[in-house]
């Protein structure tokens, strides 16, 4: 047996920003999911099922918040459920609706991922609700450094990240941060904030939410507007910490875009993929993944970000909509990388749309840098025929 | 009915001990229980294609707690994985449609809840509507009272029915070597007990439990060579209904009713319910919302009065419900899953085992 | 000399800021007038108004309606010991309470001085606190209404002014959490008290996890004490962070800290977010050997060491101080970070 064709055909967003005041928990997923369903050309009650996903609960301090934003996503007498993946949660999101369409339990699939982080904090919840939290740039930071020191690369590279995504981001309407006006100085200058990570390496805190709909293929023939096929999904995990294990480039990242490739037929990512969203929330996680992913050959990720080929207007475009280092709702982040693939191939990312892009790769990773998630979607069921 | 390569059976599980307390944490309550799964199965974890777990960061209070659990799993090399903030039930539910997609044919879902650590009269009043009940101190206690106190209002029942229950489901337990509550009770001794919260007593309530639970899945050909007679899942479905118990009618189950007719509930009778009712009046609400009659044997195992390990209850349910095929020689069987405030959300699977 | 700590008593408190939005906020922006209000949605009032219709997901639009103040209780229940999280530190009743021009009761305590004086379809209104910030708890609790009419204005329309006066909430967290040590923590523990490190190995793969953890994550099997290693306590820094504290409630780090990775010697085994004493920030490299400092037997206590971080030294270890030798080549040690 092999599951049925899956299409994107709604995708919504919120404008993030670091403190949404105006609205409500409620109100944030709803604004992405609306958004979402018009662009799908439906209405609540089209919708079968509902998957939400998002970060840890003590980020808002709401337990199982699905519980309580059952009936704000429409949802009441329909299958609603929760995923929780660490980071690369809002991929999972994504997958998960997208099997419930492809499993054929259902017809029309919502799935909506959202992170308030303004009502807590995440170094406090990261921390454990203690002092001293090392926050995700503390965990990271060492990986990062093993990285330069292994490829060589120098150290204008995470600089140039910091600057191409928050360009991209620039044009994006939906982006926390625009700082169209950003330099490689202003990186270099910016404080130290997890050495050798600077403040503007590192992504922003976001309030925000993604919506994603989900059809089949009857419906993603008939959608309004050209739909995204989900061509082949993944999701890879790793203990944490044991002698052996290499954070920088992780076996398992490798193993998910392996599958990915295996799936969708792609003998040569560099050249036949048009455009990748990789979950970057510190600069050098782009030639981190790049490599990690079989992109480039081991070493030799850097190589593409210094040459440019990772700009909107490069051979390889990475982070088209701006990624996390521009918008940060952490359990939306995944899936806001899932989307902008799809945005992508349907020819609907405006200011940041890669031209004549078929087949795009998302990507979005959590915890120690060991949990994986991953979609590719074409504009066809058949890009690279 | 021969079985096609689309059919999901379970074919093997694990239930750790139930504890009132243990000394272990959720990672090391999963690592035996999982293990021993695979291993009723015939397996090794290197033959299972998706593991998935259901758990939740507020009962132990720490981000991310789950994600030491994958240390439980040996998952070297990566494995496909996931997680779901949810009861494993739900996480059995997307191990089932995983396997769907047809590239593997067995999974392993869990469930694990270290419940001691917390004190749930307050701890789930941060799961409930976070500007309207939780600034109230909204407890289940109470929440949970007017729902009992709407069902015997409405005629449905009365103290005295809902005592005989806690008392049949204990009575019941004694025969459950997983049962962290069990034993014979006087229905007038339970009724004399003061109230908690009117009309709830202690006895009402479920125990606090540390415990897990695993199941191993597997699809179409590859259940027979696991298992001598799988409990094939003919159907399963969840629903879930407004958040507010001031929105809803207490003294029934919409979204029961409904995942019961979604999982091809009608299409005959079921011997054996399992029934996750963490407040004993629920089984109640429960067993008319699915139309049980007489001819069903509710809660053999004692349910969730006699033993509660929140995140893994519902799976247990699945599991009790499969044992009765894979062990007792039933037919057909059925298993429920609660969350949320007063049956918000529910889960119901139909098992059949074969002629 | 401290014990181990078998149980630890973890107190999780935060205070939560909640944005309202529009239709949460006109609730709360009545509240601090004192006025109750729902939405109608169809041709049913909603009380508390919410921003969607629940049986559908629809816009509820912010077609505002007064209801109460004075209201029925429709059903009720016994608080005969309230807790913290309580609006009222004495015995009280939570109820259901339909409000005069709502068609959907609200949740709230009701305030009698015994449970003998609460019956279904008793008339109650509000008792307001003087201080009133905008939260649901800004309305006391109901009390037994002083009149048996009807209220005045239910039902009125009520408009929200163009700029509300209460747009967001806070909500304190607090929650206790005792937690208990699992065996292997009791064997970490033991160890730090006796100024010593401990590991186990796994027989199948031969890693050795400092501190003890119970298993290995790798082959999914149990290690217990006949698995047991001692380790040397002294190593090589093989990478590090210097991170910037940023506030947050609990904090208590304001100035920039190092956190590096040691890999112990003649060991496979690394322990991680460790201290270095002696030099500055600046100066701590990979390659660096370092030395575990041990506080006086006296002063150890291993109160912060938990189940979770391996390698919590407590206040058992102080941290580790460059014992001079030579650095090792970093190129040899920097991707030791596990």
């Amino acid at each position: 047996m092999s599951h049925q064709p899956v299409a994107v055909v709604g995708i919504g967003q919120t404008h993030h920003k670091k403190r949404r005041g105006d609205v409500s928990i409620a109100g944030l997923v709803r604004e992405a999911a609306s958004r979402a369903l018009e662009d799908a050309n439906m209405d609540w009650g089209d919708i079968d099922a509902v998957v939400l996903g998002k970060a840890p609960d003590l980020f808002e301090g709401v337990m199982k918040p699905e519980m309580f934003l059952a009936d704000a996503l429409g949802a009441n007498g329909k299958p609603m459920f929760r995923v929780h993946t660490a980071g690369s949660v809002g991929g999972s999101t994504g997958i998960v609706g997208s099997h419930l369409v492809g499993a054929g339990r259902h017809k029309r699939v919502l799935s909506v991922a959202f992170e308030k982080q303004s009502e807590g904090n995440a170094q406090f919840a990261l921390g454990g609700g203690k002092g001293g939290s090392i926050g995700a740039g503390g965990a990271f930071a060492p990986f990062i450094r093993a990285y330069i020191r292994r490829s060589g690369a120098p150290e204008d590279v995470g600089w140039k990240v910091a600057v191409k995504d928050r360009q991209n981001g620039a044009k994006n309407p939906y982006a926390h941060l625009k700082l169209a006006d950003i330099t490689i100085d202003k990186v270099r200058e910016s404080p130290m904030m997890w050495d050798p990570l600077h403040f503007l390496e590192s992504c922003p805190s976001s309030d925000g939410a993604c919506a994603v709909v989900f059809t089949d293929e009857d419906g993603g023939k008939a959608a309004s507007k050209p739909p995204a096929w989900v061509l082949a999904t993944a999701m890879k995990s790793e203990p944490s910490t044991f002698a052996g294990r290499d954070p920088v480039s992780p076996l398992g990242a490798h193993m998910c875009s392996a599958e990915i490739y295996k799936q969708v037929g792609i003998t040569n990512p560099r050249e036949q993929i048009d455009c990748a969203e990789l979950y970057v929330p510190f600069s050098w996680y782009e030639p981190m993944w790049l490599e990690a992913h079989d992109i480039a050959a081991p070493g030799d990720g850097w190589r593409m970000t210094a040459d440019g080929d990772t700009e909107l207007t490069g051979s390889f475009p990475v982070n088209m909509s701006g990624g996390v280092l521009s918008s940060n709702p952490i359990g939306a982040s995944g899936l806001l990388r899932f989307a902008e693939a799809a945005l992508q191939v349907r020819g609907q990312a405006g200011d940041h749309q890669v031209p004549d892009a078929k087949l795009a790769l998302a990507q979005a990773y959590g915890a120690n840098a060991q949990f994986f998630a991953m979609w590719a979607v074409g504009s066809s069921l058949d890009p690279l025929g | 009915m021969p079985r096609s390569e689309s059919d999901i059976a379970i074919v093997g599980y694990a239930i750790s001990p139930m504890l009132r307390r243990t000394d272990q944490t959720e990672t090391m309550m999963m690592l035996p229980v999982v293990a021993g799964a695979i291993k009723s199965a015939g397996l090794t974890k290197d033959d299972i294609g998706f593991t998935v777990s259901g758990s939740c960061d507020y009962l132990s209070g720490q981000a991310f707690s789950f994600v030491s659990n994958v240390d439980a799993y040996g998952a070297w090399p990566p494995i496909n994985e996931s997680h779901v903030e949810m009861d494993g039930s739900f996480a059995l539910y997307e191990a089932f449609v995983r396997l769907l997609q047809g590239d593997i044919d067995t999974a392993v879902a869990a469930g694990v809840g270290k419940n001691s650590n917390s004190d749930p009269s307050t701890l789930y009043t941060i799961e409930m509507d976070p500007y309207y009940l939780t600034p109230l101190g909204a407890d289940p206690w109470s929440l949970h009272a007017l729902q009992y106190r709407a069902l015997l209002d409405s005629g449905k029942a009365t103290e005295r029915d809902v005592a005989e229950l806690v008392a049949r489901n204990r009575a019941s337990a004694k025969e459950n070597i997983h049962a962290q509550v069990s034993g014979d009770y006087d229905v007038d001794e339970l009724l004399a007990a003061d109230y908690i919260r009117t009309p709830l007593r202690r006895h009402d309530l479920p125990p606090i439990t540390d415990g897990c639970a695993a199941v191993v899945l597997a699809r179409g050909q590859k259940a027979y060579e696991l298992c001598e007679r799988p409990a094939w899942i003919t159907g399963i479905d969840h629903r879930i209904e407004p958040h507010l118990p001031t929105l809803r009618d207490l003294t029934t189950s919409v979204s029961t009713t409904r995942a019961a007719k979604g999982a091809g509930l009608a299409a005959g009778p079921v011997e054996v319910a399992e029934l996750h009712a963490p407040f004993s009046y629920q089984e109640l609400i429960l067993a008319e919302s699915l139309g049980l009659g007489a001819d069903t044997q509710i809660n053999p195992s004692g349910g969730a009065l006699a033993a509660n390990p929140v995140m893994a209850t519902g799976l247990i349910r699945m599991i009790e419900a499969a044992k009765q095929i894979i062990e007792n020689g039933k037919r057909r069987t059925l298993a429920h899953t609660t969350s949320g405030p007063c049956l918000q959300q529910n889960l119901v699977a139909i098992l059949e085992g074969d002629e | 000399m401290a014990d181990v700590v078998r149980e630890s008593v973890f107190r999780l408190q935060f205070p939560f800021q909640r944005t309202l939005g529009p239709t949460i906020g006109a609730f709360a922006s009545a509240l601090a007038e004192q006025t109750l209000i729902g939405v109608k949605v169809g041709d049913r009032v909603i009380t508390p108004p919410l921003e969607y219709d629940p049986e559908n997901g629809a816009d509820a639009g912010t077609d505002f309606v007064r209801v109460g103040p004075k209201g029925t209780v429709t059903t009720w229940t016994w608080v005969p010991e309230p807790t913290h999280l309580h609006p009222l530190a004495h015995p009280f009743a939570f109820a259901f309470v339909l409000l005069d021009g709502a068609d959907t009761p609200m949740f709230h305590a009701v305030n009698v001085g015994s449970v003998d004086d609460m019956r279904i379809g008793m008339r109650v209104e509000p008792r307001w606190r003087a201080e009133r910030e905008g939260r649901i708890d800004d309305l006391e609790a109901f009390v037994p209404a002083t009149d048996d009419g009807p209220s005045d204005g239910a039902g009125e329309p009520w408009v929200a002014p163009a700029e509300l006066s209460v747009d967001h909430m806070e909500m304190d967290c607090d929650l206790t959490y005792v937690d208990n040590s699992a065996p292997a923590t009791l064997i970490w523990m033991q160890a730090l008290l006796d100024g010593k490190l401990l590991g186990q190995t796994c027989p199948a793969c031969g890693r050795t996890y400092v501190g003890p953890r119970g298993l290995c994550c790798v082959d999914a099997i149990e290690l217990d004490e006949t698995h047991l290693v001692e380790v040397p306590d002294r190593g090589v820094v093989t990478n590090f962070t210097i991170i910037t504290p940023t506030p947050y409630p609990g904090q208590t780090e304001t100035e920039p800290f190092v956190r590096c990775s040691i890999l112990l010697e003649g060991t496979d085994a690394v322990l991680n977010q460790q201290t270095v004493l002696e030099i500055p920030a600046s100066e701590v490299r990979v390659g660096l050997h370092v030395e575990c400092v041990w506080a006086p037997p006296e002063e150890r206590n291993v109160d912060d060491v938990g189940n979770r971080g391996w390698g919590v030294g407590g206040d058992c270890m102080r941290g580790w101080r460059p014992t001079g030798q030579p650095d090792e080549p970093a190129e040899n040690y920097v991707e030791r970070m596990m």
